[in-house]
């Protein structure tokens, strides 16, 4: 059976329904059974103008990255669209609005960025939304009734997508909105189709879980919920917004908590403060919020006190590019606080990751007492796959928790014991008998200070060396391999949601007979090492993509094990190119 | 060169009003001998430039479009000439040298060819079953076409014009039944006297194709929908006697597709009327192609002159005098038609060299 990889893209200006189409887009072909992987792009700006482009790519199995070039471009407004023509492959579609409604002087209406090998379309939407809703809204449907129909896709997905989508609006919208479609519709379905685009029918398959759409930051929250996260503190900021934006919605239904604070420190204070008190609690920032969250992250580490915190990557430094996606903010996760400020650092590679990851996080906060950062990027965040969840919901662990020890008469609680393991067990406020004194200051077994160059050696010790444990937490791999097994003449080392593409660059590089591999590293911090470096023994080159500057994850594995690797670091604002790290795989390869 | 050209500063902009074969040839030799200037070819259609003269092909062995094209994509960047597809001209500016397109596009042109050809006639009495028809002058409609008709299937020919003669012989090929109802224009754009008819006439029924004598029937009175069970259409006859056929296509000759050129000040008479140099009477305008009347001369007319050779001989004689030349136009062809070898109708309009 043939397979389906198509790639659509919907541009349009801030306000013309763009990221909407793209959302009912995706939702309807997941829903018609096929695989996706989405991205949304949009600008800095709240509204009215600056560009916005909803891509998607729909498969029939399970792919990891979007393409460089796509099979068919939508715009809903050229002045925004002109730049992307050529992203469109040869015998792939451009559709555009054929009858604008202001003059254009020569080369500003899409027809004139047709290029030899691409078939163009040209569609009345404005005419049709006029004729079929009454007003000119609708563009946006109608160029969904466009996709479906020039593509041949069912239409009953998307009506019922756009039914739910608009159902609170009232039947008056939903029927407008409707109408916008069928009218794209069947104006599409009496076209004469001469582009290569098809799709290829949904065989059955394996009733394996559940599939359904998730963002990346919506997989973070569905996670967060199914771990039975408590109470959240946060503070709006791209583009970590939506996690708490959907939390907010969900938690008080389940009688839990959720508050909107001041700032940044005053939502790790809090969520600090809840963790201390015995509740799951978490928070979501970016890199700037995260710059001010760091000096708090040191008082978990140092009362060693369960919480978890978000980070979702944009461009830097400062506010730098709110709307673009990077991964330079590796070092601020690792380092970012005063002294010795040890913590867990994991970063998901998709969306299906940012969930397990969530949940898990949790699990790792309580069972080795200490912040847990996730990782996450822009790309990541707003990126839509098809997932799939087992029925039940996943099992993490609700209660990680040392269990408390009976204490025999006259004994006193030490909160801070120094253990085999190096976690103490924790009294939360309300445990009987179970007092004890709680500072930022350096301190000894009972919380008391103590700045003694012996009980400073020791906790330190303690406090780093408890999380090497989680470098075989359960059910949780903190790496793993893809591609050729054995020795390889280029393996990648790639975290975070880069990994995606460096793993269809590895597969497009097997196809070329390139001994390949790549280890994703899920866990950051503590750094495994020692996976690491039996995978880089492996191979004859070792190739790090990542998207920041410096070359961040380069210059840790550089640091832990002291051997060479070659940097890949571009910082476009927008995901590594897979054939800019092919080309890469290539040169080495080549030797 | 003409002093209105002239005056156009470098790099000028060369732009050409269809996509066909005048169009294509114009549009070569204005790259040879401008290689400075732009080059653009605006055209409605979504395909480039594909052979029409091989259209009868996609009944037997062509299966897709690109099949058909005279060109590879690639060519047309590297000969940096701008196709620009999915765009209809809504009119011709000529005082601001401005074409303008129906999407609101303004072009600024310093020499204009039309090119535009000609879309299938289709006498009046006979508009009103336009979508009952099946047609032949696209690719996309002829693709409509052979998928509406059965392997084996009829098909009623109303008129029978060369250019539905030439389909008829594919379809006699692939075992189709082809039934052809007589009109003024059958044999279009050839003129016979009534004996070159009659034997034209004769030769056509020894090929197979049956020839309904329209006129004997009393003209058309309707196409229908054909009935549950029976073939997709009907043809009534005034004086009785219906016909049945999988798919019916009018083949009436062309008219010239000038709308857009109505209003500019621009001669028209059928067609766009130029000078044996193509040029209109607007000095910066130029016709090519089954758009045009050339002023005969010889004839003391303006006349249409068809055929593959005649139009791509009018696209370069355009592209020479658009540069400043001062070509004429002069047919090298006898406009015959005849038999081959097997006995089968000939025409030079049927001529074509890849």
């Amino acid at each position: 059976m043939s397979k389906t990889d198509i790639q659509i893209a919907i541009c349009g200006s801030a306000g013309d329904g763009t990221i909407a189409a793209g959302d009912i887009l995706r939702n309807a072909v997941a829903a018609a059974g096929y695989r996706v992987i989405g991205f949304d792009v949009y600008p800095p700006e709240i509204r009215g103008f600056g560009k916005c482009i909803s891509r998607l790519r729909i498969t029939t199995d399970q792919s990891y990255s979007l393409k460089r070039h796509s099979d068919v471009l939508l715009s809903l407004d050229d002045s925004q669209a002109l730049p992307h023509a050529g992203e469109v492959r040869d015998m792939g579609a451009l559709i555009f609005e054929s009858q604008p409604i202001a003059p254009c002087l020569e080369g500003e209406h899409m027809s004139a960025r047709v290029l030899p090998g691409q078939i163009p379309y040209g569609f009345p939407m404005r005419e049709l939304s006029q004729q079929a809703t009454g007003g000119g809204r609708s563009r946006n449907l109608v160029a969904l009734g466009i996709i479906a129909g020039l593509l041949g896709l069912l239409p009953d997905p998307f009506r019922k997508i756009i039914a739910r989508k608009f159902g609170k609006q009232g039947p008056e919208i939903v029927a407008r909105s409707l109408a916008g479609f069928q009218a794209g519709f069947e104006d599409a379905s009496r076209t004469f189709k001469l582009d290569d685009v098809v799709f290829a029918p949904i065989g059955p398959r394996e009733p394996s879980g559940r599939v359904i759409m998730l963002s990346g930051n919506a997989a973070v929250a569905r996670g967060c919920l199914d771990a039975e996260l408590d109470t959240f503190f946060g503070y709006p900021i791209t583009p970590a917004t939506s996690i708490m934006e959907r939390l907010a919605t969900e938690l008080p239904k389940r009688g839990r908590r959720l508050l909107q604070t001041e700032d940044e420190i005053a939502a790790i204070a809090a969520t600090i403060g809840a963790g201390y008190a015995g509740a799951r609690a978490a928070t979501a920032t970016s890199g700037p919020g995260l710059a001010l969250m760091s000096e708090m992250l040191g008082l978990a580490t140092i009362t060693e006190t369960p919480c978890v915190v978000f980070v979702s990557q944009r461009g830097g430094p400062s506010t730098g590019m709110p709307t673009k996606t990077e991964q330079s903010d590796l070092n601020a996760a690792l380092y970012g606080s005063p002294g010795d400020g040890q913590r867990i650092v994991i970063a998901p590679t998709n969306v299906e990751g940012c969930y397990r990851c969530a949940g898990k996080a949790f699990e790792m906060a309580e069972r080795y007492q200490t912040p847990v950062i996730v990782l996450l990027d822009l790309y990541l965040s707003n990126r839509y796959e098809t997932v799939t969840l087992e029925e039940s919901g996943h099992a993490f662990v609700l209660d990680a928790n040392k269990p408390l020890p009976r204490l025999e008469p006259g004994e006193t609680y030490r909160r801070y014991a120094l253990t085999e393991d190096g976690v103490s067990p924790r009294a939360v406020p309300g445990d009987a008998d179970h007092m004890h004194v709680i500072t930022g200051l350096e301190h000894n077994e009972l919380g008391r200070p103590d700045d003694s160059e012996s009980m400073h050696a020791a906790m330190s010790r303690k406090r780093h060396d408890k999380l090497q444990a989680a470098l075989c937490h359960p059910d949780f791999a903190v790496t793993r391999r893809f591609g050729a097994s054995g020795r390889v003449k280029v393996g990648l080392l790639a975290w975070g949601s880069t990994f995606g593409e460096c793993l269809e660059a590895v597969f497009m590089a097997q196809a070329l007979d390139i001994p390949c591999a790549a280890l994703k590293v899920v866990m950051l911090s503590p750094f495994p090492a020692q996976a690491v470096a039996a995978f880089m023994d492996d191979c004859d080159q070792v190739l790090v993509p990542e998207v920041n500057y410096e070359g961040q994850f380069a210059q840790l594995v550089q640091g832990v094990l002291a051997r060479p690797v070659t940097r890949l670091s571009r910082v476009p604002g927008s995901p590594m190119p897979v054939e800019q790290i092919l080309d890469e795989i290539r040169r080495l390869a080549r030797g | 060169m003409n002093a209105d050209l002239a005056a156009s500063p470098a790099p000028r902009h060369h732009v050409i009003i269809g996509n066909g074969v005048a169009g294509n040839q114009a549009a070569e030799l204005l790259r040879d001998r401008d290689p400075e200037s732009r080059v653009t070819i605006l055209t409605h259609s979504r395909l480039l430039f594909y052979n029409r003269y091989r259209l009868p092909r996609i009944f037997q062995d062509v299966t897709s479009w690109p099949e058909l094209l005279a060109l590879p994509p690639e060519h047309y960047a590297a000969r940096r000439i701008h196709v620009r597809r999915e765009c209809r001209v809504s009119a011709v500016d000529p005082r601001n040298r401005l074409v303008k397109l129906a999407h609101n596009e303004t072009i600024p042109y310093d020499t204009l060819l039309v090119a535009t050809g000609g879309r299938g006639h289709l006498p009046e009495e006979l508009a009103e079953y336009r979508p009952l028809f099946h047609h032949f002058g696209s690719y996309e409609a002829a693709m409509a076409t052979r998928r509406a008709l059965p392997d084996r299937g009829a098909v009623v020919m109303l008129g029978g014009d060369m250019i539905g003669l030439d389909l008829a012989r594919t379809l006699l090929a692939i075992q189709c039944r082809v039934i052809l109802v007589t009109h003024e224009t059958t044999f279009w754009p050839h003129a016979l006297t009534p004996e070159e008819r009659a034997e034209a006439l004769s030769t056509l029924e020894t090929m197979g194709i049956e020839v309904i004598d329209g006129d004997a029937r009393g003209g058309i009175v309707a196409v229908e929908q054909g009935a549950p069970g029976l073939p997709a259409r009907r043809v009534r006859f005034h004086n009785g006697g219906d016909l049945y056929g999988d798919v019916v296509m009018p083949c009436f000759g062309l008219t010239p597709m000038v709308e857009f050129m109505v209003g500019t000040g621009i001669d028209i008479e059928r067609g766009v009327l130029v000078n044996p140099q193509l040029r209109t009477s607007d000095p910066c305008i130029f016709a090519a192609g089954d758009v045009c009347q050339i002023w005969s001369e010889e004839e003391r007319a303006y006349r249409f002159y068809y055929g593959y050779r005649n139009v791509r001989a009018m696209g370069a004689v355009a592209a020479v005098n658009m540069t400043g030349g001062q070509e004429a136009f002069a047919t090298t062809r006898a406009e015959s038609i005849g038999r081959d070898a097997q006995g089968r109708i000939d025409s030079s309009f049927w001529v074509y060299e890849a």
